[in-house]
Order: C-alpha cells, then sequence, then structure tokens
C-alpha cells in the first residue's frame, strides 16, 4: 500500500465512483427512486462523444456538449415516458424497478446497434499534460476528474442546502406524500433531479472515459459501482457518496494488486451483502429529529 | 381469459410449436433455446411474480443445471439425465443459502446483491478446473437412458412435455392456498406475518422452487448441445428472463413461455431483425410496463372480454 502510483488510480477510480453515487443521490433524494439507468446514461454520453470525435470529426467540446445535452434529455424522458406512468400506477417499486432496468439494457443495445458493440477511446473535454509527482506519474485525466468532482458537489451541496429549489427537492424526496398534500411542485422536482442525475454521470462518463475508454459492456458496471458508492457511503449527506466512492476505489484499486482480478468479483459480493444486511443506510445515515 | 383456456391455449400453442419444429434441426434447436428460456423465466416466475422477490441470480441457477449435467457426465461418468435429477436440488440449495443471506433485502438492494453474486458465480466457473475455465466442458454423450438414446425430436417432445407441466403446475400452485398466501405476503407481509404465517420461509421456498425449475432450463440445454461454458449463462439472460412474463403476461405462467417463445423468436429467429432484436425486446417491454401492464396474455384477455360484451350486447339486441 506504498506504492503512490495506486493511491493515485484510487484518486481516479474514486472521484469516478463518487460521481455516479451523486447522480443516484439526485434521484434518491429528488424522486426516492434508484435510478439503475444510471451507468447507461454515463456510457452513452461517453460513447456517442467518442464517436462523433473519432467517426464526424466534431470538436471534443462540442461532442461533450451533444453527449451532455444527450444525457440531460434521456434523464427527462426516463422520468416523464417510464418511471413516472408506472409508478403511477402504484405497483410499488417492482415494476420501476423493471422499467428503469429495460430502459438500461435499451440504452446498450441502441449504442450497440447504431454505433457498434466495441470499445471506444475516449475523448474528454478536458485534460492536462501528464506530469510527475514524485514516484507517481500524474495522467491527464486525473486533474480534470478531480477538479469537476470537487466542483459538481460543492455545488450540489450549495443547490440542495442553500436554495429554494434544493430545501424543495429534498422535502419531496424525504416524503413525497406530504409535499404533494402541501401542493409542492412535485412534477417539476422529479423532472429536475432526473435530469440533474443525468448532467453528472455524463461530465463522470465523458472525463472517466479519457482514461480507458468505454463501450457499451461498461453500463452495467458503472451503474451497480454507483448504487454501491451511494449505499455504502449513505444517504445522509450529499457528501456520502464521496467517502462510499473513495472506500470502494480502495476496493477496486488494493483487492485486485495484492489477490488478484478474481478475487474483486467475489469481494464486491461481500462487501454488498455486508453494507446492505448490517448498514443499509450507509455511513452516513440521515438523522431524523424525534 | 380464465385460467382453463389459458391452460388449453398454452398446451394447445406448445403442442403447435412441436409439430412446427418436426424433424428440422435449426427448428428443434429454436424450440430448445425458447423451452430453456421459458423454464428459467417460469423459475424466475415463482419468486418475482408470486412472492414479489427480484432476486437477479438466475443465470448462476441456469448454469448451475447446466454444470451439474456437464460435470457429471465429464468427470463421473453419469448419464446425462442423472445430472439433470440432481441440479435441482443443488440450485435450490444455493438459492436458499444465498436467500437467507439477503433475507433483510428487498427491492433495489436485493437486485443489485443478487446480480453482484450472478456475476462472481459465472467468473467462478470460469476460473476452476473441475468446470474446464473459460472453455467449459464440451464434447458430452448424446441424452440416454438405460441404452435408448432418444432421437432430437423425441428429446424436444420430452422437453416441451416437461415445460407444459411446469407451467400446468405453477398455474395450479398459484391458485392453490399456498399460491395465495405467497401472493399476498407480496402485497401484505406484516399482515401474513401477523397472521403466523412466516414470510421469510415463504421466500426461502419460493426462491428454492424458482432455482430448482431455471436450473433444468440449464440441465436442458446443456444436454441437447453437449457443451457448456460460462458465456452461455451471460448477465443478458438474467434481463431476459425478468423481461419474459412481462411480456408475455404475468397473471399466468403461461405468460411467462409465452414471452419466452416470442423473446427467442424476435432475437434468433426473424431475420429482418436481425442484431435489433434485444433492442425491441428491451423496448417492448417498456412499451408493455407504461401501457400494457398485463402482457400479452392480459391484452388478448381484454380483447376477449370486449369483443364477449359486444356479442352478447348484439344479441341482446337483436
Amino acid at each position: 500500500m506504498t506504492n503512490p502510483q495506486l493511491w493515485i488510480a484510487v484518486v481516479e477510480n474514486g472521484c469516478f465512483f463518487a460521481l455516479l453515487g451523486l447522480a443516484f443521490y439526485f434521484n434518491l433524494t429528488g424522486a426516492g427512486f434508484f435510478n439503475f439507468a444510471i451507468g447507461a446514461i454515463a456510457m452513452a454520453s461517453a460513447f456517442v462523444g467518442s464517436w462523433l470525435v473519432t467517426e464526424h470529426g466534431l470538436s471534443r467540446p462540442l461532442a461533450g456538449l451533444v453527449g451532455v445535452l444527450g444525457a440531460i434529455l434521456i434523464g427527462a424522458v426516463m422520468e416523464l415516458a417510464v418511471v413516472r406512468p408506472v409508478q403511477a400506477r402504484g405497483e410499488g417499486e417492482l415494476s420501476a424497478l423493471v422499467a428503469v432496468g429495460a430502459s438500461l439494457f435499451a440504452i446498450i443495445q441502441l449504442c450497440g446497434l447504431f454505433l457498434g458493440h466495441e470499445a471506444r477511446p475516449g475523448q474528454p473535454v478536458w485534460t492536462t499534460p501528464p506530469f510527475s509527482l514524485g514516484s507517481a506519474r500524474i495522467g491527464s485525466t486525473v486533474v480534470p476528474l478531480v477538479a469537476i468532482t470537487a466542483v459538481l458537489f460543492t455545488a450540489a451541496y450549495l443547490a440542495l442546502q442553500h436554495t429554494r429549489l434544493g430545501r424543495l427537492t429534498r422535502a419531496i424526496g424525504n416524503d413525497t406524500e406530504a409535499a404533494r398534500v402541501l401542493g409542492l411542485p412535485i412534477n417539476t422536482a422529479r423532472l429536475l433531479s432526473f435530469a440533474a442525475a443525468g448532467l453528472i454521470a455524463a461530465l463522470a462518463g465523458i472525463t472517466f472515459a479519457g482514461r480507458s475508454g468505454v463501450s457499451p459492456d461498461n453500463a452495467l458496471h458503472w451503474t451497480i459501482t454507483g448504487f454501491l458508492a451511494l449505499v455504502i457511503g449513505g444517504t445522509g449527506t450529499v457528501w456520502a457518496p464521496l467517502l462510499g466512492g473513495a472506500l470502494l476505489a480502495l476496493a477496486n484499486v488494493f483487492i485486485p494488486f495484492y489477490f488478484g482480478g478474481d478475487v474483486l468479483a467475489y469481494g464486491l459480493v461481500v462487501v454488498a451483502l455486508l453494507f446492505f444486511a448490517f448498514r443499509p443506510e450507509g455511513v452516513f445515515a440521515p438523522r431524523v429529529r424525534v | 381469459m380464465s385460467a382453463r383456456i389459458q391452460s388449453a391455449a398454452g398446451i394447445l400453442g406448445l403442442a403447435l410449436l412441436v409439430l412446427w419444429a418436426g424433424e428440422d434441426l435449426y427448428r428443434s434447436s429454436l424450440l430448445v433455446t425458447m423451452l430453456t428460456y421459458a423454464l428459467i423465466a417460469l423459475g424466475m416466475y415463482v419468486p418475482f411474480v408470486l412472492a414479489g422477490s427480484l432476486s437477479l441470480s438466475y443465470s448462476a441457477y441456469a448454469a448451475t443445471g447446466g454444470y451439474a449435467v456437464a460435470i457429471g457426465s465429464a468427470h463421473a461418468g453419469w448419464p446425462l439425465w442423472l445430472g439433470m435429477l440432481v441440479a435441482p436440488p443443488v440450485a435450490a440449495a444455493i438459492a436458499v443459502v444465498l436467500g437467507a443471506a439477503t433475507i433483510r433485502l428487498s427491492g433495489f438492494y436485493l437486485g443489485a446483491v443478487t446480480l453482484l453474486f450472478a456475476e462472481a458465480f459465472i467468473q467462478l466457473l470460469g476460473n476452476l478446473d473441475v468446470t474446464g475455465g473459460p472453455s467449459g466442458i464440451i464434447g458430452l454423450p448424446l441424452l440416454s437412458f438405460g441404452g435408448w438414446e432418444p432421437s432430437p425430436f423425441q428429446v424436444v417432445l420430452m422437453a416441451t412435455v416437461l415445460t407444459g407441466l411446469l407451467a400446468f403446475a405453477l398455474d395450479r400452485l398459484r391458485r392453490s392456498p399456498w399460491g395465495v398466501v405467497v401472493r399476498a405476503s407480496r402485497e401484505v407481509p406484516i399482515a401474513v406475518d401477523t397472521a403466523g404465517v412466516s414470510v421469510s420461509l415463504l421466500n426461502l421456498v419460493a426462491l428454492g422452487v424458482g432455482a430448482a425449475i431455471a436450473s433444468l432450463g440449464g440441465a436442458l440445454f446443456t444436454a441437447y448441445v453437449g457443451a457448456v461454458n460460462p458465456e452461455t449463462f451471460s448477465v443478458n439472460v438474467i434481463f431476459l428472463a425478468v423481461f419474459m412474463p412481462l411480456i408475455g403476461g404475468i397473471g399466468s405462467p403461461w405468460g411467462a413461455v409465452l414471452g419466452a417463445v416470442i423473446v427467442v423468436d424476435l432475437t434468433l429467429n426473424v431475420d429482418a431483425l436481425s442484431s435489433s432484436g434485444t433492442l425491441l425486446v428491451s423496448l417492448s417491454v417498456l412499451v408493455i410496463l407504461v401501457l400494457f401492464p398485463r402482457g400479452v396474455l392480459g391484452f388478448a384477455g381484454t380483447l376477449g372480454r370486449a369483443g364477449t360484451a359486444l356479442l352478447t350486447k348484439r344479441g341482446v339486441r337483436a
């Protein structure tokens, strides 16, 4: 654990996992719902952006903008056309869970069908020249990932804690029925939370893809990773996914290094089982005044 | 549509499929794939639709069936049918152990951890010597019963009968007192618990029964093609198994069978759809969930009732 290069990998992975967890957090806070298509939205943004750059010669910023706007649109459409009508029938979370599962599957298949299933090189909008820090080499996406993570988490904290819309979103996420009785604009807040989650997922996917590329096969793994980052961190504070992402990144980097790559899959099951069974509220649990 | 009509239509549909396949090897293999998926979907129907528990480990249970047949034959010299008998209790035991470990979980949490388990299980199969590693086990002998080797058509016929019997049995089980309690535990678990019935135990039994049925799907497929490898039971199998009952209709186990037939036909048999078949399946699920939550069977029932009402109305006027 003294190899600094491994710690750089922890930082890089941790930021990405935390951002995916933050996207989950926005959906959960604003709609009381785990959007399992987050990984697919992140993948699709990076994948389409890469396709636009490599196949059509678009500039990276323009391709990134298309990816981000597309992700916001996917998030909004999912809420309006899929989740809302399914949940409105009051059939519980199972139908909605299958609906987002089908959305995830559809996004993967759409990308694979029209753009191919092969991995593409990532086309991050912002990179920095690689440099050395002591004996560690800092790659071109490390600084942008850390910066974007810091900016998005700070912005999310300020938006949720210190704006009227943020308080409204939290109120609806805490008790949707009470918010409905009070006449709060639930649908608007839900729509915004899905769009915001899409925006965060897109920025995470586009930036992280610069490190190791992107393919439709990444979608499910990214979804599970973001979900685990949120569950491990908890939902008590907006910063919780940051801790969850960091802990998950530690496992992702050091377990394969010391015990081999195969052990990671088994280790994740054990970690998930332990957290879900004994601490399903995560490290930071919401504080309730009684 | 009444349960009797659904059962009769299901049996008739399966009989027509067998006649359609006949001695044609391509059609027979397609029908075996349909039946494999139908068995996995029927397995998933028990905990998912009846008990409301979304366990996503069904690729692991199907793989258990496939590998029980392959390992038994390749390493112990068993006939394939013996592996098919061993598979259900082994898969049920795995499901019960996993179910016990995740007893406090539901919804998204249960889905996530069981999906991780399925991925880890398939990875484990690819790493063991006894399972043949990533390339799996190939060259299994033909299915035989005490020296009698059934033809491919006879194997297809037996598999069809097995699937039909299980669908029929599950339909009876769904309407039995046990099935009613399980369905009640999905809707009002506290009330069922209060009545003195352990919901946790009901869930474990449902998981065990479902895994046992799903393992038969994997066992059937492996016995028919004579080979198995970890790629056979990918994550896609889980998604498709979840989608099948929804497409066919969750009101009856026959909906799971119908869903399997539709999905396999769309993804493997319709040339015009080619690689877009799977996309069409997932989009169909979204449309069905939003517009026709009772699936194809439910929609057919609605049409049937509307038609009957129309005819009755005309009869009264006449």
